[in-house]
């Protein structure tokens, strides 16, 4: 029980990090491996709160699709976010 | 600029040390315990019980055995939602009926990612389908079921779409977004027919999986042979396997047309 909620917690602060470096980085393509790599902590965190599931759907859809259909977006538009003062 | 950044880490950490202690300490009301509630001790005493086959699903996976029994119609509609996303996603892209034709084309070696990319995909691809068909068939034995498999399914092309090309799907492997629309149809009309099914052999109840005390015969046994098939469970996961798998298939055929093709039918 003690193992699993840190883990839990581990999994989750991981998540969040991974989160700000979504949000921080300039590179669309960086920003999108960060988000599946987010998605790929809340599938372990989603399986040690026992809804294996939910993770079976997640990791295909968070992982794979979802990365997949962002990168083809960023495909169509620039690589690099511009740097500004807003 | 990096001073602002570090303000902002101690801050975010401070912030889920935060959340962390308020959820800890009971702040959600709710945390998951250890009891069982009542609604999910019903769910857990009736999904499989043999002394007692009044509210049974014959599944010892209670989140098939709700999702497709308990409230069978609600996973219909969200299954209909869907196939209406589809069709307008199909509906958008009408106007790339025109074949991609071959004299614009590369040969087939210049396309895709490098040969690691290449032969890594060739490796993975079929352990991908393999996985998704396990998850199909055993969706009503353990966790997965039709959506999930059907998804984890739709990951295979996109992976050969990215590493090889388009033209591989569709030239090589004959798979064609025609096709894609006619296993989705095929799927859907599975579903359909397992559903009323019932009302042909006169239970008069839509999406029976088990006899009920008021619907006394279920043209769907338990098991057959040493099989168990878990009644309509078994049948409603591979058709939602074959519908969402055949849909996601046909987006990414969808997505994956060169723009130049659409600037050229459009004329730009």
């Amino acid at each position: 029980m003690v193992l699993a909620i840190s883990v839990m917690a581990f999994a989750l602060t991981l998540a969040a990090i991974f989160t700000y470096f979504a949000i921080k980085s300039k590179d669309l393509v960086k920003a999108a491996v960060f988000s599946a790599g987010q998605s790929a902590a809340f599938a372990l965190a989603f399986f040690l709160l026992m809804a294996p599931d939910i993770v079976l759907a997640y990791v295909a859809v968070a992982v794979g699709i979802y990365t997949a259909v962002l990168l083809y977006v960023i495909s169509k538009t620039e690589r690099y976010e511009e740097e500004g003062e807003r | 600029m990096k001073g602002k950044d570090v303000v902002i880490g101690i801050s975010a950490a401070l912030l889920l040390v935060l959340v962390a202690v308020i959820v800890l300490l009971g702040g959600t009301a709710y945390t998951p315990s250890r009891e069982i509630r009542p609604l999910a001790k019903f769910y857990l005493e009736n999904c499989i019980n043999l002394f007692n086959k009044d509210w049974w699903a014959a599944s010892p996976e209670a989140v098939t055995s709700m999702l497709w029994d308990y409230r069978g119609i609600d996973t219909y509609y969200e299954t209909s939602v869907f196939f209406l996303a589809i069709i307008s996603g199909v509906a958008l892209f009408r106007i790339a009926e025109i074949k991609l034709d071959a004299e614009g084309r590369k040969e087939e070696k210049e396309l895709g990612l490098s040969i690691i990319v290449k032969t890594s995909t060739r490796i993975v691809f079929p352990l991908i389908l393999i996985v998704s068909a396990s998850v199909a068939f055993h969706g009503h034995l353990t966790p997965g079921g039709g959506f999930q498999a059907g998804s984890i399914l739709a990951v295979g092309p996109l992976l050969l779409i990215a590493a090889f090309s388009r033209h591989f799907l569709e030239d090589r492997l004959r798979l064609t977004e025609d096709k894609c629309l006619t296993l989705r149809s095929v799927g859907l009309i599975l579903i359909v027919l397992v559903i009323a099914l019932p009302l042909i052999t006169g239970a008069a109840l839509l999406m029976l999986n088990q006899p009920k005390l008021w619907a006394p015969v279920s043209p769907f046994p338990a098991y057959v042979g040493p099989i168990w098939i878990a009644g309509t469970l078994f049948f409603l996961n591979v058709a939602e396997f074959l519908a969402v798998g055949a849909g996601f298939t046909l987006l990414f055929l969808l997505l994956s047309i060169p723009e130049e093709v659409f600037k050229r039918v459009l004329g730009l």
